[in-house]
């Protein structure tokens, strides 16, 4: 399922947010939305009061559009899309799936060797941050829950606590869950200020990849980042800011990751969760796959021992990205269907399979690289 | 050559080099066996203490007196090692441990890590240092 | 630009120097057992702390990165987290927060039952002889609420509570009355036999919340060779009182304790085949106290703690059988034990905790308004030993009480992190102190530990435990952990291959 495509713009010179109307309106409600015109409209219409105009074939206007759009997207109505000047067509939210996130920036302090979105060095807080400001407002119906991620978001320094502070006010009952390396949270001044912002239910998910320090900064590419992860994790409990501990497993964490679920224990005891991830075959993972990559059925003995080690002191843990074919069958009540939906994909093995609805399946860039034990069970 | 079964009342000499035991590790030791022993330490030539252990109940079972007092007096001198080299960071952690929340906290160290930040003059990072600085 | 990738070298180099962190070490199972300040434990194959306090270990082994994981060494290659570190240890030490968190109310001395092991009761006394007047109880409720704890609880206990009905009557409210005015929480508990527990008494204790505390040492014949009364019928009667206890109160506000006594020692499966009959959970099995009266009648009682070691052991072998079953019964003192192993968590077990938590956690208040730190202190003053009477509810304020020549003089010895033979020990982090205990055994409050009962029954109890930790065997562990979550017992069923 494609999220982007290209075209023809005109009309307007910073990015414009709005929801898909696909068919037409009357005028009173037209204000947030961008009229999206598909082969069967036909003759041009009165288009006054839209935000902007997306269309497939060519559509004069002067209103902000992007035409001759190159590649089909599924739209429907109320999806939030953004239109960019450069003719840049992404979309945002879509209210019929179950998982969604906020991109913020593309910006990290890390470099981990398997990041499935690779930093770069440019400063995109003000524009992605004035866009999440409208994607907040227009978001409906408003998610239960909602990720936000990047990048490292906790580089947008006050753009972030305004971001928050936002959804507070117009999306009260959404969870709000910040995916970070957790560095800057270090700082407890940083803490107090999240904590200040008292926002109902807000956790941050944080990587940590060994218990010692040398590990764990060769994965993410940062000398003195476990020191800082670590530190941060406590001043986040100091402040009383919930967080789990993400892992992603490949042949750099398996090996002591029995080490590593005590670690945890012992010195994380009020992480609330533990998640135990596959490696997504995208972005840096193919520059490092020879370090990294390990058949998953291959670590499942540790796996299961990391798992059986975690659940038995009383922590709750999941699973994520793993084919239940994959998985030894005690481990199946802690796998998580958690690919989005848009990156998911079934193999042709998948078809005949009797548990495929419970099952995850892959991700999209798994027919590249996935587990030559990959079967219908 | 130790398999000495001591009758109560019967008494069984050790001598320790004074460079390789301390004072305090033989005396700790005498006080661990001074349920079953009554002892007496004298200094002798040549850097030598010499340890007599006299057995004083009936129901002493240890067959190698000499063996477990070397044994354990080898142990207390690890432990003195061990205590003079960890003593003031100790004393650090258990003062960290009992002090106000924050008070003797230490400032977290390392870059930032994001060369943009790090760049801005008024960035996050200056803000967290300058304010932890 | 893009980034580049650093090889593994750069972020852990070979260090220049490695420091030690302090730790405790002793031999055990033919390894080292080291124990860092945090009371976190690793085996080391033998020669480990002499080539760490010689320097002569590598930094590139699989070990050495368990022993800088776990807090025993740091090196200049990362920080040694010493916050962190700081932040487990005070973990360690929660007991010393909040203030007294547990009051004992003496309410009455009388009893019906003549216990051999007892200290305290008084058979025969006329009604009032030794009971608490109001006056006293007043006191005292003034100054259990002046502790700063905000989750309290009192226990009421004599002699037998429930021959001064009234006084409980007139403690529960007010305590209640009190704990809403001051915003504290509040837990009550009585302490009985139920020998003499009417349905009306069991109604007023669930209507009031109260939970029960009660006694069974095992099956009939010892119970009742144990705990003679008029008639004896002391069992009978307890299963009876637990019965109706259970129907009344709720079968979870219905606990049971046991006390071993010579005559026990050679029972260990049928006192705990009998708590399963009765369908308990939890089970105790702790050593009788040398206190009191039991001093007088050693010969009937008096035991070597050698013998009880071995019925300990015997008793949670048969315990985990019952479990592995699939019954649930979880025996406190090792749960207390291991929850300092193999937890972040201290403990809330005075007996336990160093420094020694008896005035500091809990306060005992006798019928007479004498105020004791712990309800042993209380039995050496029956004695005539008041070496811990801290004072009385009626001359004293809490301030008072807790800065008296007695709670001074215990405090002092009362911290094992300072006591000849405990600074030392590679268990110091699993055990206590008990002051009271080796002033009542060994004339000296600081104590003799190659001589002291205390040192050896937690010694080898722990030791004990060490070899399940070590042996590591999955359904063991499995139930251990149960017990320590709360959670259920490992399932029965074969994972499927």
């Amino acid at each position: 399922m494609r999220l982007t495509t290209t075209g023809s713009a005109r009309n307007f010179a910073e990015g414009v947010v709005g929801r898909i109307a696909a068919h037409d309106l009357p005028q009173s409600e037209r204000v947030h939305h961008i009229r999206l015109l598909q082969d069967c409209d036909g003759a041009i219409q009165d288009l006054t009061g839209y935000r902007g105009v997306l269309a497939y074939g060519s559509a004069p206007t002067s209103l902000p559009v992007v035409d001759r759009l190159r590649e089909v997207l599924t739209f429907a109505d109320g999806d939030v899309v953004v239109l960019e000047p450069n003719g840049f067509v992404r979309s945002l939210y879509r209210p019929r799936e179950k998982h969604h996130s906020m991109f913020v920036t593309e910006r990290c302090s890390s470099n981990c060797l398997m990041c499935s979105q690779p930093p770069k060095d440019h400063d995109d807080v003000d524009a992605l941050t004035a866009r999440n400001r409208e994607l907040i407002r227009l978001m409906n119906p408003k998610p239960e829950y909602l990720t936000i991620t990047g990048g490292e978001p906790t580089l947008l320094g006050d753009h972030l606590f305004d971001l928050l502070d936002e959804a507070k006010r117009l999306l009260p009952s959404t969870a709000i869950h910040i995916l970070s390396n957790g560095r800057t949270l270090a700082w407890p001044q940083y803490c107090a200020r999240i904590a200040e912002l008292g926002h109902p239910d807000l956790s941050f998910g944080i990587p940590l990849y060994s218990d010692v320090a040398g590990d764990h900064d060769y994965v993410v590419q940062a000398k003195g980042a476990f020191d800082q992860t670590l530190s941060g994790f406590h001043q986040a409990a100091r402040h009383g800011i919930r967080v789990e501990v993400r892992i992603v497993l490949h042949r750099l964490t398996v090996p002591r990751l029995a080490r590593l679920a005590e670690f945890i224990f012992r010195n994380l005891p009020f992480a609330e969760h533990v998640a135990l991830m596959g490696l997504e075959f995208v972005g840096y993972t193919a520059r490092n796959v020879a370090e990294l990559w390990i058949d998953p059925f291959d670590y499942q003995l540790e796996l299961a021992a990391a798992v059986r080690f975690l659940s038995e002191r009383g922590i709750t843990v999941s699973i994520y990205n793993h084919q239940l074919c994959v998985l030894q069958p005690e481990l199946w009540g802690y796998a998580r269907k958690s690919i989005s939906d848009w990156k998911n994909l079934y193999l042709p093995a998948c078809e005949q399979c009797a548990r495929r609805e419970a099952c995850g399946g892959l991700f999209q860039w798994a027919a590249k690289k996935h587990s030559s034990h990959i079967h219908p069970l | 050559m130790d398999k000495e079964v001591p009758g109560l009342g019967s008494t069984v000499t050790i001598e320790l080099d004074r460079t390789l035991f301390s004072a305090e590790a033989v005396l700790k030791t005498c006080h661990w066996f001074s349920k079953d022993f009554a002892f007496e330490i004298c200094a002798r030539e040549g850097a030598c203490l010499s340890v007599s252990l006299t057995v004083k109940q009936a129901s002493v079972a240890s067959e190698c007196v000499r063996a477990d007092f070397i044994s354990m007096a080898t142990d207390f001198t690890l432990r003195e090692r061990i205590e003079a080299r960890t003593t003031s960071i100790r004393e650090l952690l258990l003062a960290k441990a009992f002090a106000e929340a924050g008070v003797l906290e230490d400032s977290p160290e390392g870059v930032f890590g994001d060369p943009i930040e790090e760049e801005k003059p008024d960035g996050l990072f200056k803000i967290l240092s300058n304010a932890s600085g | 630009m893009p980034r580049t990738f650093y090889p593994a070298e750069n972020f852990a180099p070979v260090p220049n120097s490695v420091s030690l962190l302090p730790f405790r070490f002793t031999r055990l199972f033919g390894k080292e057992l080291l124990v860092n300040e945090a009371g976190e434990y690793l085996f080391a194959p033998e020669g480990t702390v002499h080539a760490l306090v010689s320097g002569s270990f590598a930094a590139t082994t699989e070990l050495y990165k368990d022993l800088k994981a776990k807090h025993f060494l740091y090196d200049d290659t990362s920080s040694p987290l010493l916050d962190i570190l700081a932040a487990k240890i005070r973990t360690k030490f929660q007991h010393i927060y909040g203030g007294t968190k547990l009051h004992i109310f003496v309410v009455t001395l009388r009893c019906e039952h003549s216990c051999h092991y007892c200290q305290v009761s008084r058979q025969g006394a006329a009604k009032g002889e030794f009971d608490m007047s109001t006056a006293t109880a007043d006191r005292a409720l003034a100054l259990m609420f002046d502790s700063p704890a905000p989750h309290l609880t009192l226990e009421m206990q004599g002699g037998e509570p429930l021959l001064a009905f009234d006084m409980i009557r007139y403690l529960v409210p007010r305590a209640k009355a009190m704990a809403k005015e001051r915003g504290k929480m509040l837990d009550l508990v009585v302490t009985t036999n139920l020998a003499v527990a009417t349905d009306e008494m069991l109604q007023y204790l669930a209507d009031e919340g109260v939970k029960v505390s009660t006694s069974l040492d095992g099956p009939a014949f010892l119970h009742n060779q144990n705990r003679p009364r008029p008639g004896n019928d002391s069992y009978e009667r307890a299963i009876d009182g637990i019965a109706r206890a259970r129907k009344i109160v709720g079968v979870e506000n219905v606990a049971a304790l046991m006390t071993t006594t010579s005559a026990s020692l050679d029972h260990v499966e049928e006192i705990i085949d009998e708590y399963v009959r009765q369908e308990f959970h939890t089970i105790f099995l702790r050593p009788i106290s040398p206190y009191g009266f039991a001093v007088k009648s050693r010969k009937r009682t008096g035991y070597e703690m050698a013998r009880f070691l071995e019925f300990y052991k015997r008793g949670l072998k048969h315990i985990l059988e019952i479990n592995r079953s699939g019954y649930r019964l979880a025996e406190i003192y090792t749960q207390i034990l291991l929850t300092k192993i193999l937890t972040p968590y201290g403990t809330g077990y005075v007996d336990l905790q160093s420094p020694a938590g008896e005035a500091w956690n809990v306060l005992v208040y006798n019928y007479d308004g004498n105020v004791f730190a712990s309800d042993e202190s209380r039995m050496l003053a029956e004695m005539r030993d008041n070496t811990f009477r801290l004072g009385n509810v009626h001359k004293d304020t809490r301030r008072t009480l807790l800065t008296s020549d007695a709670a001074l003089a215990m405090f002092e010895s009362s911290c094992n992190q300072t006591l000849v033979g405990c600074s030392d020990c590679a268990f110091q982090a699993y055990c206590g102190a008990d002051p009271i205990f080796h002033h009542a055994t060994q004339g000296d409050m600081y104590g003799h530990r190659p001589s002291s009962d205390f040192c050896a029954r937690n010694m080898e109890s722990i030791k004990h435990l060490f070899s399940y930790i070590a042996q590591d065997d999955p359904a063991t562990m499995g139930i251990f952990w149960a017990w320590l979550t709360g959670r259920p017992l490992p399932s029965l069923e074969v994972p499927c291959a």
